[in-house]
C-alpha cells in the first residue's frame, strides 16, 4: 500500500487550504498547573493517605507513597474480565493463553514471551492487610484465593504498581486515554470524592481535572465577573445561565454562594460565580472558552507539554503536534488474557507493537513511526511528560551509554511517535491505526480536544 | 437570466391562478420550486449515505454465485486450524490488515456479476466493463460495485456496514455535511448553479416521531474547524435535477466512535434530485483506493466480520477492480464507485462565517 496522502494533503492539492492552515495554538497557563484539588476527607486505616498527582488529582496511597489503582469488571465481547465487587481474580500465576475476550479471535493462542512474562500480582501487587487491621468507612477486607487479606475500596479490591516509581506516580492505569468501549478491562487510580457539592462532578481528561454539572455539562467562568460577584445579567444570562443554588446548599471550602437577587443565589467556585452555556451541544464541551473572556473550569491543570510541543487545529478539533507541527500519537496496548496486562511499557512484549506499527517488521516501524526526539538539554517539567532513554531497535529502554540509542519524550513512561504517513501539519493519518482502531492494541492520536466530532 | 424568467413566470402564473380561482395544484407546484429559497439559495444537510448497490431479491442477477463467505472468522479458521503464538496467528492478521499488500490475496473473492449497477457515467465513454443503470443509461462507471454487490456487509435490509455507517450520520458532528446552492431562481430549471460543501455545526432537526429529519432546521456553518472542508462546485439544474462538474473532492464519513475519517473523490459530482423538502440522488467519481480502505478498516475486525469481510482480502479485490488514476507504474489508485445520498432541506446560517480568530485559551486555567 502506498503510503496514504493526508487530508491536509488533499486538501491542499485541492487547493482548499493554505500551508500551515493548521492552526497552532498555545497551551494554557502553566503556573495554574500548580493548583491542587480539594477533596473529601474520608475515613482511612492506618497507614494509608492520599496524596495529589498531576493528571489523576487526588489518590489513596500506601505508607510508602505507592497509587492505589483498582480492576473494576468490565464487559468484553465475549466475557467479563476484571474484579467483581469485594473479590480480586488477580492471581499470582502466569497466564500462557488468550482469553478469548475480543472477538473474532478465538481463545488458547499462545501469549508471548512467557519466559519473561509475570503474573498478574507481580504487575498488581495486591495491598494486603495488616492482621490487625479493621475495616473503616468504605475500605473493607476481602479474602484472596489464597486466603491472604486485601485491602478494598468501595467493594474494589486495591492494587499497587510496579510502573510507579515515586509518590504522586500514575503510571499504571487510567480510564483517560482508552475510553468509549473495547478497551481493555481497565485499572484507574483510586481517591477520595473531590470536595464539591452536589450536583458537580471532576473528570480527568488531558488538559486537567474538569469540573462539570450534572448531565456532564460544561461550567464556565467569565472574566467580566469581579470576586464573588456576577456582572452577567439580562442578554447574558440567557446565553450564560447562572448555576442556581438551591435553598438548601451552604458554602464549603473553596464554594461560595453569591446573591443575584435576594431570591436567587449562584454557585461560585475560587470566588469566581459559574454558569453553563447554552449554546453547548455536546457533554464536556469546550466550546464556551471560544468566546472571549469566558473559560471551562479545571480544579487542576494537567502538566503542560513540554516546549517543543504545540496544539495543531484540525478538521476534528485540536491535536497535539511536535515542533514542526505535525501529529503526535501514543501507542496502547492491553492484551486479550484473563490478566488484561498492559502491552504498551516499555519492558512488555514488543509483537503488538510491532504487529501495528511494521506489520512485524521493525524497520518498517521505524520508517513509519518516529519518536518525537528530546533536544540535548531538554528536561522533563513534570513527572507525566519525561525524557527517557530508547533502544529504537527493540523499543525497550536502552542501557546506560547504549550505542545509538535515542532520548526521547515519553508521556506517562511511553515514548510518543510522529507518522510518517502524515504529509502535512493537521494531519491524523494514523490515528486509530491498530486493533480496535487503536483502543486494544494500536496508535491514537494525542487529541486535546474533539468532543464536538467524537460522538453524537 | 432563464431561472430569472421561470421566476417571472411563475409569481405571474400563481397571481393568474389565484385571481381566476383556479389550479390550486398549480400553486403548489410554483410554490415548490421557489418557497424555501432565501436569497437565491437553498441549503441541504446528509441525512443518510449509503455506498449505492443494486441488489435483486434472490441473488439470480448480480450474485449468482453466493456471497463472499470468507470473512475473518472463516480465514483465520483455515489458516490457523490448531491455534499457535498469538505473534503469528492473530497479530499476524491483525498486521496485515494495516499493510494488506504484504500478501496476496489467499482465497476465492465473489464478485457481483450483473449487468446493472447504480451510478453515473463517469467517462462520457461506453465500455465493455460498464454497467446499465437500473433506468436503462448506459455506460455507468461503479467498478465499486463488483467489489461490493456480493458482500453481505454492503446489502440491504440487514448488511452492517450499510447500516450503522448510515445511523452515525444523524448523529456524529464530524459528518454534518451541507450542500449550499446558490444563484438559483427555481428548483426546476436552473442553468448556472454555485454549490458549496460546508460541515454544518448543530443537531439535525427531528419530526415528532424521532426517528426522522424534518425540512425547516437550521445549520450553522462550521467555520472553525470544518472550515478546510468548504468544496466549490458549478452546476446546473435541469428538470429538477442538479448535476454538478466534477472536482477533486473530499467527503468527511466518519463510520465509527471517536475516528474520523474522509473519503478522498477524484471527479467528484453530484447528481440530486430537488425538492424544497429535499436533495436525493447521487455523490459520484472515483475513489481513491487506499483513503477507501482506511475508511473501511476503522471498523474492527470484529465489527467487518459481521459481513464475512475479510480486511486484507477485500483489498485486494478493490486493487484488482480500480480502473482510474493509475500511479507511475502503471496500477491503478482509484475506482469508480457511487454512494446514494439523501439530504434534507435545512436552512444554512453564515452568522458565524467571519469569526474573530478563536479566541486563545491562554487564561483556560484553574479559576
Amino acid at each position: 500500500m502506498r503510503p496514504p496522502v493526508g487530508i491536509m494533503g488533499i486538501l491542499l492539492a485541492l487547493g482548499v487550504v493554505n500551508v500551515g492552515s493548521g492552526k497552532e495554538k498555545p497551551f494554557p497557563a502553566p503556573e495554574a498547573s500548580q493548583l491542587s484539588e480539594a477533596y473529601s476527607h474520608v475515613p482511612m486505616p492506618p497507614g494509608f493517605k492520599v496524596i495529589p498527582t498531576e493528571l489523576e488529582g487526588p489518590v489513596f496511597a500506601d505508607s510508602r507513597g505507592r497509587t492505589l489503582y483498582k480492576w473494576p469488571i468490565a464487559s468484553l465481547r465475549n466475557g467479563y474480565a476484571g474484579d467483581p465487587k469485594d473479590k480480586s481474580v488477580c492471581e499470582d500465576k502466569v497466564t500462557t493463553k488468550t482469553g478469548g475476550y475480543m472477538s473474532p479471535y478465538p481463545d488458547g493462542l499462545d501469549l508471548p514471551d512467557l519466559d519473561r512474562r509475570k503474573s498478574c500480582v507481580a504487575e498488581w501487587a495486591p495491598v494486603l492487610v495488616d492482621a490487625k487491621a479493621k475495616p473503616v468507612g468504605d475500605w473493607t477486607i476481602i479474602t484472596r484465593s489464597d486466603d491472604t487479606k486485601q485491602w478494598a475500596y468501595d467493594h474494589h479490591a486495591l492494587y499497587t504498581s510496579y510502573l510507579d516509581h515515586a509518590p504522586g506516580d500514575v503510571m499504571a492505569g487510567t480510564a483517560t486515554f482508552r475510553s468509549g468501549g473495547d478497551t481493555p478491562a481497565e485499572r484507574m487510580p483510586v481517591g477520595p470524592p473531590p470536595a464539591v457539592p452536589p450536583g458537580f462532578l471532576v473528570e480527568t481528561t488531558v488538559r486537567g481535572r474538569m469540573l462539570l454539572a450534572e448531565k456532564r455539562l460544561s461550567v464556565y467562568v467569565s472574566d467580566n465577573d469581579a470576586r464573588n460577584a456576577s456582572n452577567c445579567n439580562d442578554a447574558c444570562a440567557l446565553i450564560w445561565q447562572p448555576m442556581i443554588a438551591p435553598a438548601t446548599a451552604r458554602p464549603q471550602g473553596e464554594w461560595t454562594i453569591i446573591k443575584r437577587s435576594p431570591a436567587v443565589r449562584q454557585w461560585a467556585f475560587r470566588k469566581k460565580p459559574l454558569y453553563t452555556y447554552a449554546r453547548d451541544e455536546v457533554e464536556a464541551s469546550l466550546d464556551g472558552s471560544e468566546v472571549s473572556g469566558w473559560h471551562n473550569v479545571y480544579t487542576q491543570l494537567a502538566p503542560a507539554p513540554p516546549k517543543p510541543f504545540s496544539i495543531q487545529q484540525t478538521i476534528n478539533g485540536d491535536v497535539l503536534a511536535d515542533s514542526r507541527g505535525m501529529t503526535v500519537y501514543f501507542y496502547t496496548c492491553g492484551d486479550d488474557s484473563a490478566d488484561q496486562l498492559s502491552c504498551d511499557t516499555l519492558d512488555s512484549p514488543q509483537q503488538y507493537r510491532l504487529a501495528i506499527c511494521g506489520g512485524g517488521d521493525p524497520a518498517r516501524c521505524q520508517r513509519l513511526w518516529h519518536y518525537v526526539l528530546a533536544a540535548p538539554e531538554a528536561k522533563s517539567n513534570s513527572r507525566i511528560w519525561t525524557v527517557i532513554t530508547i533502544d529504537p531497535q527493540t523499543g525497550r529502554a536502552a542501557q546506560p551509554h547504549q550505542p545509538g540509542a535515542l532520548r526521547v519524550w515519553a508521556y506517562r513512561d511511553r515514548p510518543v511517535y510522529t507518522y510518517a504517513g502524515d504529509r502535512q501539519p493537521a494531519d491524523f493519518e494514523g490515528n486509530a491505526l491498530g486493533e480496535w482502531q487503536g483502543r486494544r492494541n494500536g496508535f491514537r492520536a494525542f487529541w486535546i480536544r474533539n468532543e464536538l466530532f467524537s460522538r453524537g | 437570466m432563464k431561472s430569472l424568467s421561470n421566476r417571472a413566470y411563475g409569481m405571474a402564473l400563481c397571481a393568474v391562478l389565484a385571481t381566476t380561482g383556479l389550479g390550486s395544484t398549480r400553486l403548489v407546484n410554483a410554490d415548490e420550486t421557489t418557497s424555501q429559497l432565501r436569497d437565491r439559495s437553498i441549503g441541504y444537510v446528509t441525512t443518510d449515505l449509503h455506498w449505492s448497490v443494486y441488489q435483486t431479491p434472490n441473488l439470480s442477477v448480480d450474485c449468482p454465485d453466493g456471497l463472499n463467505g470468507n470473512g475473518p472468522r472463516e480465514t483465520f479458521k483455515a489458516l490457523f486450524p490448531q491455534g499457535g503464538p498469538v505473534e503469528t496467528t492473530q497479530l499476524a492478521r491483525e498486521g496485515l490488515k494495516v499493510f494488506p499488500q504484504d500478501k496476496q490475496a489467499q482465497f476465492p473473492y465473489i464478485l457481483a456479476k450483473g449487468p446493472v449497477a447504480i451510478g453515473l457515467n463517469l467517462d462520457g465513454k461506453v465500455g465493455p466493463n460498464d454497467f446499465v443503470s437500473p433506468t436503462g443509461e448506459t455506460g455507468i462507471n461503479n467498478q465499486f460495485f463488483r467489489v461490493i454487490g456480493c458482500n453481505a456487509q454492503f446489502r440491504s435490509p440487514d448488511g452492517q456496514l450499510q447500516l450503522f455507517a448510515n445511523k452515525l450520520i444523524r448523529s456524529f458532528g464530524f459528518d454534518r455535511i451541507m450542500i449550499e446552492i446558490t444563484q438559483v431562481d427555481s428548483l426546476v430549471n436552473a442553468d448556472n448553479v454555485e454549490v458549496t460543501i460546508y460541515r454544518g455545526r448543530d443537531p439535525l432537526l427531528l419530526d415528532a416521531t424521532g426517528e426522522k429529519v424534518a425540512p425547516g432546521g437550521s445549520q450553522r456553518v462550521d467555520m472553525h474547524y470544518g472550515k478546510q472542508l468548504i468544496q466549490h462546485m458549478h452546476g446546473r439544474i435541469a428538470n429538477g435535477v442538479l448535476t454538478t462538474d466534477p472536482i477533486e473532492g473530499v467527503w468527511p464519513w466518519a463510520i465509527y466512535f471517536d475516528v474520523p475519517t474522509v473519503l478522498h473523490i477524484h471527479d467528484m459530482r453530484l447528481n440530486l434530485k430537488l425538492s424544497s423538502t429535499s436533495a436525493d440522488g447521487l455523490i459520484a467519481g472515483y475513489t481513491d483506493v487506499d483513503s477507501y480502505y482506511h475508511w473501511l478498516t476503522s471498523w474492527s475486525t470484529h465489527h467487518l466480520a459481521y459481513g464475512r469481510l475479510d480486511p486484507s482480502e477485500f483489498y485486494w479485490a478493490l486493487r484488482q477492480n480500480a480502473d482510474a488514476y493509475p500511479d507511475k507504474d502503471g496500477a491503478m489508485t482509484a475506482i469508480s464507485s457511487a454512494i446514494t445520498v439523501n439530504m434534507t432541506q435545512v436552512f444554512i446560517e453564515h452568522t458565524d462565517a467571519n469569526p474573530a480568530e478563536p479566541v486563545q485559551r491562554t487564561a483556560d486555567a484553574a479559576h
